[in-house]
């Protein structure tokens, strides 16, 4: 099936530029004001004392001398705060099943879990208090690995939910024949593949700031992805009307999807600020986003395939364990999405698939880029690797003899219109002379012995929207001012993406004015439509499309007053670049502005629309090509240049686009080489929730990324054919890397991340 | 962050005398770059600081062919490792110092906050130690120049008395028949604390070693020499064979420990790998 949606072509005056954003001067200037820049008069500091243990009943907490010490205003414990049981993910009865999170319970269920809070008059003093408080535990039998804690007998961590540790029941999927397909196999590769705990280090810490007014509204700044789902679960939770809780979110320092889950600071922030009535911030150390943010799931996969000779993949058996930590948060999305995922990117009739997700007494694991499919792409494409390896065949030829095509069912259980895998392998191919490169002359460098060069590729596909799991709605409004300036109000967060930027694109475009003249107003659930929250690789996708429907609508309003002044139909006039004009007759014409002012007799025009969109969703693809050098002395491995290929459908913002791919990237070399949020075994202490050593790779350690980005498979559901990008570098690289490292020195990789150390045991063992 | 009371000294035995009477929890704050940050992630506790920076006469940079280099205790990594006679003469500091935490960290760090600190892993212990260079001592009632290979005594540990301040630092002379070399080993390139730091600093004439000098950071509890290994090298054309041995030797004579950042064992193998890569390189100042 070819793309037969149709999809307006144009040509296009401001989408697929790199126009100048708007935010760029004021961050590069320090002026942009952030959650945590903001002083309101009187503002407290709140603090949170967090347990130094992993499972323990609380017997008894003393604040009597922390709320003696000077400065102290209050302090929270679970015996004075509403006990109200909720969903740890925003998004109930989908990322979430089970409510099991209360603000404070008398239970701890990981080490470093809040145990109570305090505000005093500056950060130090809250700070000094929180010693203070003595804490009493009953220590109760803990388990830190998901094997572990689903054996049965083991310690139970919650007693809602399926049990046994359970986060949710296990997901299967069963599609075609499995045992018929393994019948027709030629040969069968089984392994097992895990994932580590990598933590996405946004660079602006969890903040947030509560404030209280005299009529009971609460006012409440915070750093999300999701405005209104906090709003919502604020006014649930402290049970209030959504008009008395008002979330203000302006600019943010990242948050790559794990700054959208209920917070246990963000419910202790407002509690704090109703009880002293005063407002109150509370913002993360370094340690504590580590600690009481969100990391990417630890998974363990098990894998079998079956294989004909030709290459043909005729079965795929697959089980998956996520490692929730110590609640579900969107433990049960991520197995949804990661084991739905492992339908496709290869195709393949006959499958059967499990996914599960099990509590552990560690810290919380939530949504983050690539959302479970990290984890389940991980194995898939290094066995694929490993397939074309028992076959003789270029890894590249059975990728692309393999890839989902057209008219194939997405995991998302819909044929998936823009299809663009197998363009973005054979691009890849082509520009690199891959088949040269393959049959390259393996020599090492005399003057560099010990180097070994590996070339491999990763593929990747990724949903733009979490649909079917969330029936998503996308909302715009569109004012059109008098002087002929264009206001978009918009509920989408803006993370740092420049997602702003391109809604304005998408606005000016479609209605016909600069992107000068548009402005955006966002970050204010009092004033802007609802929103779903900035996630799944969606805001272009969806909101854009619902801003260019209100577009269109205030574009038609527009031309209708227009027409009025220029006494002409409608029809016979259109608006470009600012300008209304007769078509016949170019010379005729007048300006929004003229269009929209006062004229004798007639006042100025009010002009608004809003755009709904529901969309299904959409598919964006890569593929990766990676040269690394690996150090057999040292074990080190570099990464020396990576080739990304992706197709995302109808470009908005081509730099915006590049930055997004070339972040990912950087994200994924940390995750497959070097980042491991490390939570100690026997104790359920974290190992290195800080900087000092948990490492990311910096601008020295980055690559040459030479990135592609094609438009040959637009997706009509987008803006013009636009589809996500957000999410889909960081899935393919991570193979793509392994597979490298295989092809220079021979050894194969199942995990992540491949350190140093591991390359030198590995070298051992295989006698080099 | 913890409250601490801030004291500025304009002399140095005004600073000595606010060691001495402050008691416990009192340290010298110079460039703040570890202090603070030890302050505010609550590694250690601090009462007091003692601001020496308006100290005068202890940002000298002095050189001479016969003394060497000194430099006093507020001269900046940074400050230095812009210096053109580092950059020429002494490569192993040089890439010392260009490998300490950022720029914008280098030029508020000094060195010698970096050595007191004596922190195992510390980038610029190693080549100073390889180099022979001597501390400068000051106390309210002596001076005392103590050589570098004798200034530490466990991690974090020195053998300054209270009161006492170090005030510069001299490295000897670097003849043209000396070759230097820093090797650090971390898991990324910038921005990092050594899991493996090599210095070496060698003689050689007539193709002949006729002194060698190895340091071996983050493989024990202070920085280490190796002596058996120098021992080995001692007298010899560094020969492929004989630097491998030593590289060897080097292992046996380091002790290091198992942490988030490396095992022990790997750890070992980098003390060998990096030593042979350290000599290698510094005999590339005559080739």
């Amino acid at each position: 099936m070819n793309v037969t949606a149709p999809i307006e072509e144009r040509e296009f005056k401001i989408v697929g530029k790199s126009v100048k954003r708007d935010d760029v001067l004021e961050k590069v200037t320090g002026e942009a004001e952030y959650t945590g820049d903001v002083k309101l008069p009187g503002m407290l500091h709140g603090k949170i004392k967090r347990a130094a243990t992993a499972h323990a009943r609380i017997k008894s907490i003393d604040v009597s001398k922390a709320l003696a010490y000077p400065g102290v205003k209050a302090v929270l414990t679970h015996e004075n705060v509403p006990r109200v049981l909720h969903y740890g993910s925003p998004h109930p009865r989908s990322a979430s099943c089970t409510k099991d999170q209360y603000i404070l319970d008398d239970k701890v269920r990981f080490w470093g879990e809040g145990v109570a809070a305090v505000a005093a008059i500056s950060e130090e003093i809250a700070d000094e208090a929180l010693d203070l408080i003595e804490v009493e535990y009953e220590p109760l039998p803990a388990v830190f690995e998901p094997e572990d804690a689903a054996q049965p007998g083991a310690p139970l961590i919650h007693n809602v939910g399926p049990g046994g540790n359970l986060v949710l029941d296990p997901v299967r999927v069963n599609r075609g024949d499995i045992d018929a397909g393994f019948a027709q196999a030629d040969f069968v590769l089984e392994g097992t593949f895990s994932g580590g705990r990598p933590h996405p280090a946004y660079m602006e810490p969890n903040v947030c700031i509560a404030d209280w007014d005299g009529s009971n509204k609460l006012t409440f700044r915070t750093s999300t992805q999701t405005a209104f789902m906090v709003r919502g679960i604020l006014a649930e939770v402290l049970g209030l009307p959504l008009t008395k809780v008002r979330v203000l979110v302006d600019h943010m320092g990242g948050g790559f999807g794990a700054k959208q889950d209920c917070f246990q600071h963000e419910f202790l922030c407002a509690l704090l600020a109703k009880e002293t009535r005063r407002p109150v911030k509370m913002e993360f150390t370094r340690h504590e986003t580590f600690v009481a943010g969100r990391s990417r799931h630890p998974c363990k996969v098990w894998l079998k395939q079956g294989f004909k000779n030709d290459g043909t993949l005729v079965a795929r058996d697959m089980k998956l364990v996520y490692d929730s930590g110590a609640y579900g948060s969107h433990g049960p999305g991520v197995t949804i999405v990661g084991t739905n995922a492992a339908t496709s990117l290869y195709r393949c009739e006959n499958v059967r698939l499990e996914g599960r997700c099990v509590y552990t007494n560690t810290p919380i694991n939530g949504a983050f880029r690539g959302y479970g499919v990290v984890q389940s792409y991980y194995a898939l494409d290094i066995q694929m690797d490993e397939a074309a390896e028992r076959l003789g065949m270029d890894p590249a030829e059975l990728k692309l003899k393999n890839v989902v095509r057209a008219g194939d069912i997405a995991p998302s259980g819909h044929p998936i219109l823009g299809h663009g895998l197998e363009i973005c392998l054979q691009h890849g191919i082509d520009v690199l002379d891959w088949k040269k490169l393959r049959n390259r002359d393996r020599t090492p460098d005399p003057k560099h012995p010990h180097i070994s060069k590996g070339w491999g590729i990763g593929c990747e596909m990724h949903g733009s929207s979490a649909y079917p799991g969330i029936k998503e709605q996308g909302n715009a409004t569109v004012k059109v001012n008098e002087d002929g300036t264009v206001t978009l109000l918009t509920g989408a967060a803006g993370l740092g993406t420049g997602a702003h930027t391109a809604l304005a694109q998408i606005v000016a475009e479609e209605l016909g004015v600069r992107f000068e003249d548009v402005g955006i107003i966002h970050g204010d659930t009092d004033v802007v439509p609802w929103d779903i929250g900035a996630f799944a690789s969606h805001t272009t996708y969806l909101v854009g499309t619902a801003a260019k429907m209100a577009a269109t609508k205030v574009r038609g309003a527009v031309l209708e007053r227009a027409a009025m002044k220029l006494q002409v139909t409608p029809g016979e006039i259109d608006l470009s670049e600012g300008r209304i004009f007769v078509t016949a007759e170019p010379g005729r014409f007048m300006t929004v502005a003229e269009a929209m002012g006062p004229s004798r007799g007639i006042p100025a025009a009010n002009i608004v629309a809003n755009g709904t969109y529901e969309p299904t969703k959409s598919y964006s693809f890569a593929a990766h090509f990676t040269e690394v050098d690996v150090d057999t002395e040292t074990g080190i491995v570099e990464v020396k240049r990576v080739i990304p290929v992706h197709d995302i459908g109808r470009v908005i913002h081509p730099i915006a686009a590049q930055g997004q791919i070339e972040g990912g990237i950087q994200q994924g070399i940390g995750h497959t080489l070097t980042e491991d949020y490390i939570i100690d075994k026997k104790t359920g202490r974290s190992l290195n929730a800080g900087l000092v050593d948990y490492k990311m790779p910096l601008s020295m350690d980055m690559p040459d990324i030479e990135t592609i980005i094609l438009e040959a498979a637009p997706d009509p559901g987008g803006p013009w054919g636009a589809k996500g990008v957000g999410e889909d570098p960081i899935i393919a690289i991570g193979p793509a890397i392994a597979n490298a490292i295989h092809d220079a020195i021979g050894v194969r990789f199942h995990h992540y991340p491949i350190t140093p150390e591991d390359i030198l045991k590995a070298l051992r063992e295989k006698g080099a | 962050m913890r409250r601490f009371e801030y004291h500025r000294a304009d002399t140095l035995e005004q600073a000595s005398r606010l060691l001495t009477d402050l008691g416990d929890d009192t340290f010298l704050f110079n460039g703040g770059t570890d202090l603070l940050v030890e302050i505010r992630e609550r590694l250690r506790r601090v009462r007091n600081v003692v601001d020496i920076k308006q100290i005068p006469g202890l940002s000298d940079i002095t050189y001479d062919e016969t003394r060497g280099l000194t430099f006093g205790a507020l001269v900046t990594v940074g400050r230095l490792e812009r210096l053109p006679l580092v950059c020429q003469r002494y490569p192993n500091l040089r890439a010392a110092f260009a490998s300490l935490g950022s720029i914008q960290v280098r030029n508020r760090a000094t060195v010698i906050g970096n050595v007191c600190r004596a922190s195992p892993s510390a980038d610029t212990i190693p080549p100073l130690m390889a180099d022979g260079a001597f501390i400068h001592i000051y106390s309210r009632t002596n001076m005392r120049v103590v050589p570098l290979a004798e200034f530490f005594t466990g991690p974090g540990k020195t053998v300054l008395a209270r009161g006492e301040i170090v005030t510069g630092i001299t490295v000897p002379p670097a003849g043209d028949n000396t070759g230097k070399a820093y090797l650090k080993h971390g898991r990324r390139k910038a921005m990092e604390l050594s899991t493996v730091g090599v210095a070496v600093s060698l003689c050689m004439d007539d193709g002949v070693c006729s002194d060698i000098r190895i340091a071996l950071g983050a493989v024990g509890a202070t920085v280490l020499r190796a002596p058996e290994a120098e021992a080995m090298l001692r007298g010899t054309r560094l020969d492929a064979a004989t630097v491998k041995s030593a590289a060897n030797k080097a292992t046996e004579e380091c002790t290091p420990i198992s942490n988030v950042r490396a095992s022990a064992d790997y750890r070992r193998d980098m003390v060998g790998v990096l030593t042979g890569r350290a000599i290698k390189q510094a005999l590339e100042a005559f080739a």
